[in-house]
């Protein structure tokens, strides 16, 4: 893959860029401390506790971390530092974090939807409804002002972005209300494959999209056969959801099945764009856990498997793998390719995906045992204490490495 | 050095010992001694409120007419003397009118002279001698000599600090360099002061009128450690603004004060606030001190003067009022509000560079939202004891960690009853299922743990359950959301039953197989609690249950008669428990620990107790 140019990355980009690191900073060290209280629960401050801290972790890295470079990304997009309200991109980062941080102190006092990773009620919601409706301004404005210099494919393209991005606001508030809730697995009361298969979508769509807007130069492999796999998958998606099931059943199961393809597909697509220098080691990472991510997602959901990793650590290493492990590669190597900057050098990437590796492993291992017989509930075995250990020391490199990364990037 | 001579600047030291005086005459007689007085003077609380309200007017009042007037020298020493006579007088008082005078003219004196030093300190010295001064003020009146004297002898004594204050005073001087070090726009520091003074006053209210608070911070053994404390911290804080600007000293100052509120609250804590509380209060009154003359932008003691008396009419006397009666009303300093606090001073170091405007209109819109939406948030009234637990239930996210949902065709069933419908669950809004399990599904708890046995285990989840890794939640108990969620727990234990399963399991192994260390370590770690060590039914949380665990030794063993061999039946109950009754069972054991936990107990039975 050729590389091009590095690019100066204008304010709001960058004040994005920081504030997510930042929260990734916040996100693990709360990650750490969940660690730690499951071996010393006596460590908890006042009414604080583990199921208060934990919506803060998850939605910490899901709206901080994983956010805020797609808000980077959002503004590189629309050209929002070369347009008149490009002093407002600012504010509407600090908007998006003030939002977070009023969100976590709700979580903290225990104002919850109980809806995981949908976690917004109240005076949460509402912040962050005015945190999103500002960005929406601010990339709207920027899009009049600018759009008037594009071609027309872009032009409408983005137009198109904008009417989407408006709805998010009220998707959100729809989502987040209790009364609203998706298909239940019935021999599991977890979600269905389609419903994986759905979220998964989103991610290889935003995959798909990522070199054609604005983080590559140059164009992909991927031609009409490609999209209209694409086109296809979402139509299968929308019929098995709309169906229901359990992971006993074909369609569920093949719903599953069908993103086998994408684990190829998406690096073969990726490898005819010119991307920024310092980015080939996150585009490395990336297809390496997005490999694993869908392997295992499918893996996990067959009859047997899924029964006996419900509820254990096992399916919680499968979101660190999705998190800690895809999703920070995707996210590192949208930062380097809008700012130009890298997070941290070869030493510090190696840590963080060896630290995570090892986590993944662990929790794996320690799933399994969880789900063969539950007696580790009352009795904390050795293997079990051992484990919690060794997964709160890989929290700890996270956590050093994270801080690293916001350094170097203050320095560069 | 210049020739071999010391250069000793007179006039910086003047103003330290002005800024002291100043200082140690409001601690030790407006905070303290003159409530007191009032106290012992009969006069009741409203009296009192009046004649602090009369106070803050008065200062509030003093300090403006000072701006107004123009400040200087000649203004200070009137204003220290009349400080000095005040408060000379105040022990030889007595009635509303007497206390009322005081409080008009102290409160006037003291509204000059704070107004007048901090206007005129940048003629005097540089801002690094502010530290010298507050941090004197500060250390003068933590002096056990001083602290632990009666409210007469401390008035006298304040008004001998007046007196000194009266006779350093040096004349009015211009200002040599006109350009503030760093410009705090007065909104900015109006703000953040009136957070700091806030929290202040409200966590030393708290520390001040909780008998274990104040021996724990503020007892004999400390008040050398505060007065040097506050020296030291204060004269750093002085160095640290010439160098860095007043940005940073009030950020650190609110973590000190913050960690301060939060270590407060709790016994093993509460010694550690002793040492962070003076540190952050002597932070942030030198910044205080120093902010008009060197960060407000100002260019000559008349401009400063009125950023001054704007900056201590609200971020001094109203925060400082403010903070107390809160204190008062809630009798603690509540976290949120502290991180409120936090999010102004944090807010304010951030945005109030030019720059940052935008951002401070869009976090601030953003509060707003977040303000309203809290506003409309949980107005519907629940009467129902078990509805407002299954919000405890959320809001304590026990959801991470338990799951409610008994999976089809798994061991789920068997462990804890018939599978879950998705009908039935997907009605709870919001459903409740959960995705994790750190403990045991709670689908059917209610019917297979007492409410007593429930009340025990929140309490103290490891006397239960030695290694248990489920933190204490006595503090649900501390208002009734504790019986609230364990009505609602107890609910989804309504009309089930177990099946007839449980009547026929028998461990799947032989006793020979059997490790009696297992046995004795799961009956020290599961049992003890009630039955006691000796087995005899007299464990620690015996008393608060509804009925006396069975005597292990001496029975009478009612639960376990029947025709089937002896060691089934014991284990059947050790597995299952018995339901309707305090007898919890241990569903989640293997067969072996049953074994190993069921020998155990029949050795108490067989006269065996003592065994190790």
């Amino acid at each position: 893959m050729a590389e091009a140019d590095a690019r100066p990355a204008p304010d709001g980009v960058a004040l994005a860029a920081r504030h997510a690191l930042a929260w990734l900073v916040v996100g693990n060290a709360v990650g750490l401390w969940l660690a730690l209280l499951l071996v010393w629960p006596e460590l908890q401050a006042g009414e604080w506790t583990y199921g208060r801290w934990v919506p803060v972790h998850l939605n910490v890295q899901l709206y901080g971390w994983t956010s805020l470079p797609l808000v980077a990304w959002l503004f590189h997009i629309y050209e929002v530092h070369r347009s008149k309200v490009a002093a407002w991109a600012p504010a509407a980062v600090w908007a998006w974090t003030a939002a977070l941080a009023i969100a976590a102190l709700h979580w903290l006092n225990g104002h919850t939807s109980g809806k995981i990773f949908l976690d917004w009620r109240g005076g949460a919601l509402w912040g962050f409804v005015a945190a999103m409706v500002m960005l929406w301004l601010v990339l709207a404005l920027a899009w009049r002002e600018r759009s008037a210099g594009w071609s027309v494919r872009r032009r409408t393209v983005s137009l198109l972005g904008v009417w989407v991005l408006a709805t998010v606001p009220v998707a959100m508030v729809f989502a987040a209300s209790p009364a609203v809730y998706p298909q239940v697995d019935a021999t599991t009361g977890g979600p269905t494959g389609s419903s994986l298969l759905g979220s998964t979508l989103m991610v290889v769509t935003l995959m798909m999209l990522l070199p054609r807007a604005g983080a590559a130069a140059g164009s992909g492999r991927a031609g009409w056969g490609v999209w209209t796999y694409l086109v296809n998958c979402w139509l299968i998606f929308g019929v098995a959801e709309w169906i229901g099931g359990t992971h006993y059943q074909f369609h569920q199961i093949g719903s599953l099945l069908i993103l086998l393809p994408w684990v190829w597909f998406v690096p073969w697509d990726w490898g005819a764009f010119q991307w920024t220098p310092g980015s080939r080691v996150w585009r490395v990472a990336l297809f390496a856990w997005w490999g694993m991510l869908v392997l295992n997602g499918v893996t996990q959901y067959l009859p047997g498997l899924l029964d006996r990793l419900k509820f254990t650590q096992g399916l919680v290493a499968h979101s660190h793998l999705a998190m800690a492990g895809f999703t920070t590669s995707f996210c590192a190597l949208l930062l380097v390719s809008v700012t130009g900057h890298t997070l941290g050098g070869r030493r510090s990437v190696a840590a963080w995906h060896g630290a995570v590796l090892v986590m993944i492993a662990l929790l794996v291992a320690m799933g399994w045992r969880e789900g063969g017989e539950y007696s580790w509930m009352v009795v904390a075995p050795g293997w079990r204490t051992a484990g919690l250990l060794l997964r709160a020391a890989c929290g700890t490199v996270l956590l050093g490495v994270s801080v690293s990364w916001i350094k170097n990037w203050s320095l560069s | 050095m210049v020739g071999g001579e010391v250069q000793v600047n007179f006039n910086a030291l003047r103003a330290a010992v002005v800024i002291a005086a100043v200082y140690g005459h409001f601690l030790i007689f407006a905070q303290f001694a003159f409530v007191e007085l009032l106290r012992g003077g009969g006069v009741h609380a409203t009296g009192e409120r009046l004649a602090l309200g009369l106070m803050a007017v008065a200062g509030i009042t003093g300090g403006f007419v000072a701006a107004w007037r123009g400040v200087g020298s000649g203004m200070l020493r009137i204003a220290l003397g009349v400080a000095a006579v005040s408060a000379g007088m105040a022990p030889l008082v007595g009635g509303h009118a007497g206390f009322g005078m005081v409080a008009v003219a102290s409160g006037a004196a003291l509204g000059v002279a704070t107004v007048s030093v901090s206007a005129m300190l940048r003629g005097w010295c540089g801002v690094g001698w502010v530290g010298l001064g507050t941090g004197s003020g500060y250390a003068c009146c933590n002096l056990p000599w001083v602290f632990n004297q009666a409210p007469s002898v401390q008035a006298w004594v304040a008004a001998g600090f007046a007196v000194v204050g009266v006779l350093a005073v040096p004349r009015l001087r211009d200002w040599h360099d006109k350009n503030p070090l760093e410009s705090l726009p007065w909104w900015g520091a109006v703000a953040m002061f009136a957070a700091l003074v806030w929290l202040d006053s409200a966590a030393f209210f708290i520390i001040q009128h909780v008998a274990d608070f104040k021996a724990g911070t503020w007892g004999e053994a400390w008040l050398w450690r505060n007065a040097v404390l506050h020296f030291v911290v204060a004269v750093a804080a002085g160095c640290w603004l010439a160098r860095t600007g007043a940005k940073y000293v009030p950020v650190v100052a609110w973590v000190m004060l913050a960690l301060a509120a939060v270590a407060v609250n709790a016994p093993a804590s509460r010694s550690l606030a002793g040492w962070w509380y003076p540190a952050g209060v002597s932070l942030y009154s030198t910044a205080l001190v120093a902010w008009p003359g060197w960060f407000a932008g100002a260019d000559g003691t008349r401009p400063a003067a009125w950023r001054s008396a704007g900056l201590f009419a609200v971020a001094g006397w109203l925060a400082s009022a403010n903070g107390i009666g809160m204190a008062q009303s809630l009798n603690r300093v509540p976290i949120t509000l502290v991180a409120i606090a936090g999010v102004v001073v944090i807010g304010v170091a951030v945005f109030s560079s030019k720059n940052n405007r935008r951002a401070f209109v869009a976090v601030g819109l953003v509060v707003l939202a977040a303000g309203f939406g809290m506003a409309r948030d949980g107005k519907a009234l629940v009467t129902s004891a078990a509805e407002r637990g299954r919000r405890v239930y959320l809001a304590e996210g026990c959801i991470h960690c338990h799951s409610q949902y008994i999976r089809p065709g798994s061991q789920d069933e068997f462990l804890w009853g018939a599978a879950s419908r998705v009908e039935d669950v997907r009605k709870g809004a919001p459903v409740l299922i959960g995705n994790r399990r750190q403990g045991p599904d709670l689908s059917t708890v209610g019917a297979r743990r007492s409410a007593a046995w429930m009340r025990a285990h929140f309490l103290h989840p490891r006397q239960l359950v030695a290694d248990s890794s489920m933190p204490s939640y006595a503090a649900l108990f501390a208002n009734g959301r504790g019986e609230d969620l364990i009505a609602y727990l107890q609910a989804t234990g309504v009309g089930w039953v177990r099946g007839g399963y449980a009547e026929e399991w028998r461990p799947g192994k032989l006793a020979g197989e059997v490790d009696g260390a297992a046995g004795q370590r799961l009956f020290a770690n599961l049992c003890i609690a009630c039955h006691g060590a000796e087995g005899r039914g007299d464990g620690p949380l015996a008393g608060g249950l509804k009925k006396p665990p069975v005597n292990l030794v001496d029975g009478p063993f009612v639960w376990t008669a029947g025709s089937d061999r002896l060691e089934s039946r014991v284990a059947r109950v050790v597995k299952f428990g018995i339901l309707g009754t305090d007898m919890a069972g241990h569903e989640v054991l293997t067969d072996t620990e049953i074994l190993a936990l069921t020998q155990r107990v029949l050795q108490f039975r067989a006269g065996q107790g003592l065994v190790r």
